[in-house]
């Protein structure tokens, strides 16, 4: 068995800086990640799941427990573990090509590239992800879904190990976000080996997206967030269309539900 | 379409002058209200002779360099105002306390200190604009969208670079804004600060002919005044454009 | 008892270093008109009880009220008509935009002609620069009103006038109270000006306002000191104003969450 890719021991967040006033967004929460897995984490909102999210991706340190990469502890970001936002984060004033080349032109995963090496993976990236002929486009001129093509390109761009996602698809539209659950999984390369693969740590509310696209989904608690329950998904991959109808698809996301239903209830009373 | 709107500006504009026309012919007083052919008329000579374009000239010239100045303090240290919390805690009370004294009421004292002449009108401009640039530099590097340079850091780019390659570009669109601003505050202390200590200027020549009782010339100044005011704020917004063209239309008109 | 929290006391440091800096070189030079922090405070004092500094402001303040009241009167009903009525905007405009540029300052000179060096011209000039601003806000309140919103008016059987009553009016007033805000500076920024250039001109009292005061300190008595109580009272009061308007804006709209 190979070692866990990234591992969280006991991690804990408390916001605030007077001991009066201060909330606990996510408590005692311990979790392995296997390399090559694609981990899903569903909760209600406030459960704290964009906090794991950056604990991992180093954007804040935790107030308690300790977070690894290969056995590493993690001080800080780095393209190592690629994020991608919620709102895309892209930058407005660099077309498509400049966004995806960014991490590489001025960051630490470019070093030892020339230009044209450079340019051919940017080109590369840009193909993978379906864009090809939009290079010189610029942000506002793209839909919601081509955005979030972009910020994957400028993500994979960099060739990192983990890729961290933060609810991506929450912004499109449902059609839209049918699609790019299947290229996502295209994109990852769900027809390989786990042994050629990234690391993906995704993060939704929508528990049919999660049971698509995971290995194993993690169930989280809110005020404060716990790990409730983690979940295997057996269903083959490639995953498809018909994966959706499959009875097993339907139970699982019918059992997901019931852990989360009652907070979910009560978020809308309270 | 793109007709319509001219042709509508034009209307209104012969309508305002129409109106203008009938009144001043009611009043049949020259110095009181000159009727608009002899306020072109005055408009044509001060431009044939170049009076006109002179003072407009050295009014424009301050503006500009008073924006210059005000920019080389305000930008630096908005920067880093927005950047550091703790130059910002440290510096924004001395600002707060400063910024409601207006330019206009430091002329008295700046009369004192300079006298009349080219330096009062510059340093009262240089005031004016400086604040509003300052503010909204501030404003602009704080409003960056942390998520980009959350991005970057992902990317590991360095904090020199980010700062460089993500919140100046980021902050560009509300630096323009504020230059837009300045520009106003500049322009309009402008005015003031050559009606009372210039010996040159648009403000100066209105003043010099009202109190020669010399109406049309009065208003063919002040009708420069507005055409320049408004060519540098469409100039700072075609800028705006060419260079911020993502930016949405956040500030209206 | 709580010591000031730190950020209060990092800000204090610049403004009383500058202050003591000041006062040393002030008393180091031998010129006994020159400004220093003590003969300024002095000067106030004096200022205040001779009654001379609260008459200019009070004279100051009128103007500009009468001014400002007039320039509101006229500019939020017209701001709202022209934001809700394309072809009402579309007509109006270009006057709007051809004077907007010119400063008021600008046109003090044809009021002077016009109306002589006293209050009604001081105060025609304060509604000219405040209108500016009250009406583009206000048109901008009454285009930036949720079309929903009028929508589900409509639906609930609401009359026009109705509507505009009850959703246009309050939707566009934290628009209006932003223009009332800059307009309220606008104003009092303008009649300082509008009487320090008259003040150049005439040589009348503190009946003249504070601005024609100031000025008479700088030409006729030179008293420099006297002119920095003015300074730091113009801004006072510009605060003071600024801060009575929020105040106001936020007992009109109590759902407003800024």
């Amino acid at each position: 068995m190979s070692a866990a890719k990234l591992r969280l021991r006991h991690v804990g967040k408390r916001f605030g800086a007077d001991a009066a006033k201060q909330t606990v967004a996510v408590d005692d929460f311990t979790l392995d990640v296997a390399p090559g897995e694609f981990l899903v984490i569903v909760g209600p909102s406030g459960c704290g799941k964009t906090t794991i999210l950056n604990v991992l991706a180093g954007l804040e340190p935790p107030t308690a427990g300790e977070a690894f990469i290969d056995q590493r502890p993690i001080s800080g970001p780095g393209p190592e573990r690629g994020v991608m936002f919620q709102d895309y984060a892209l930058f407005p004033w660099q077309t498509v090509s400049g966004n995806v080349e960014f991490g590489l032109r001025h960051g630490p995963a470019g070093d030892g590239l020339d230009t044209s090496a450079r340019n051919a993976r940017v080109r590369a990236t840009i193909d993978l992800v379906g864009l090809q002929g939009s290079e010189h486009k610029y942000p506002h001129q793209l839909s919601g879904g081509m955005r979030q093509r972009v910020a994957l390109a400028r993500l994979i761009a960099n060739e990192p190990q983990v890729l961290l996602m933060d609810e991506p698809l929450a912004a499109l539209d449902a059609q839209t976000r049918l699609i790019l659950q299947d290229e996502l999984l295209r994109i990852w390369g769900q027809d390989r080996s786990a042994a050629q693969r990234r690391t993906v740590v995704f993060i939704t509310h929508a528990i049919d997206e999660a049971v698509f696209l995971a290995d194993r989904v993690a169930v989280m608690t809110a005020h404060p967030g716990r790990l409730k329950a983690l979940i295997d998904v057996a269903l083959p991959r490639p995953r498809n269309d018909a994966t959706r109808a499959d009875p097993q698809f339907q139970a699982l996301c019918q059992h997901i539900w019931s852990l989360i239903r009652d907070e979910a209830y009560r978020a809308t009373v309270a | 379409m793109r007709l319509r709107p001219a042709l509508v500006y034009v209307r209104t504009m012969a309508v305002f002058v129409a109106v203008w026309w009938l009144v001043s012919v009611w009043t049949a007083n020259t110095v009181l209200l000159p009727s608009p052919p002899v306020v072109f008329d005055a408009i044509v000579d001060l431009a044939r002779d170049l009076e006109l374009f002179q003072h407009a000239g050295i009014s424009l010239l301050r503006m500009v360099l008073s924006l210059v100045v005000a920019g080389a303090l305000a930008l630096p240290l908005g920067f880093a105002m927005g950047l550091r919390r703790g130059i910002d805690a440290a510096v924004d009370p001395t600002i707060e306390l400063l910024r409601p004294i207006s330019g206009i009421a430091w002329i008295p004292l700046a009369l004192f200190i300079f006298g009349v002449g080219n330096t009062l009108p510059i340093f009262i401009m240089t005031y004016a604009a400086f604040f509003p640039i300052l503010l909204g530099t501030v404003a602009g590097v704080r409003g960056v969208d942390r998520r980009l340079v959350d991005a970057a850091r992902t990317m590991g780019v360095p904090r020199r670079t980010i700062i460089t390659r993500v919140v100046m570009p980021a902050a560009l669109p509300a630096l323009l804004v504020a230059l837009r601003l300045g520009v106003a505050s500049s322009w309009t202390a402008v005015i003031a600060a050559e009606l009372i200590g210039a010996p040159s200027g648009l403000g100066y020549a209105v003043e010099w002919y009202r109190e020669l009782l010399m109406t049309p010339q009065v208003m063919s100044f002040i009708a420069m005044i507005g055409v320049l005011g408004y060519a540098c704020d469409r100039t700072v917004r075609a800028l705006a454009e060419r260079f911020t063209p993502w930016a949405g239309d956040e500030w209206q008109r | 008892m709580n010591a000031l929290p730190a950020r209060t006391m990092r800000g204090l440091v610049l403004p009383l270093a500058l202050l003591v800096a000041w006062q040393v070189w002030g008393m180091a030079t031998t010129n006994p008109r020159t400004p220093t922090p003590t003969r300024i405070v002095r000067a106030a004092v004096e200022l205040v009880e001779s009654g001379d500094l609260p008459l200019s402001i009070a004279t100051s303040l009128g103007r500009v009220f009468a001014g400002f009241a007039a320039a509101a009167l006229i500019a939020i009903p017209l701001g709202l008509a022209m934001g809700a009525s394309r072809p009402v905007e579309r007509n109006v405009d270009p006057v709007i935009e051809s004077f907007r540029p010119i400063a008021a300052i600008a046109i003090l000179p044809l009021a002077i002609l016009w109306l002589g060096t006293g209050t009604p011209a001081a105060v025609l000039i304060v509604a000219y620069a405040a209108f500016f601003p009250i009406v583009i806000n206000a048109i901008a309140g009454a285009k930036r009103i949720n079309p929903t919103l009028l929508r589900a008016a409509a639906t609930m059987g609401l009359s026009r006038f109705a509507i505009m009553r009850t959703v246009v009016v309050p939707s566009a007033l934290p628009a209006i109270g932003v223009g009332l805000r800059i307009g309220m500076g606008v104003a009092w920024t303008a009649i300082v000006a509008a009487e320090l250039a008259v003040g150049a001109k005439a040589g009348g009292g503190g009946t003249g306002g504070i601005g024609s005061m100031m000025f008479i300190f700088y030409a006729y008595s030179i008293e420099l000191n006297r002119i920095v109580v003015c300074m730091i009272a113009v801004g006072l009061v510009a605060l003071v104003l600024d801060r009575a308007l929020r105040a106001a804006m936020r007992w009109l709209m109590p759902w407003s969450a800024s």
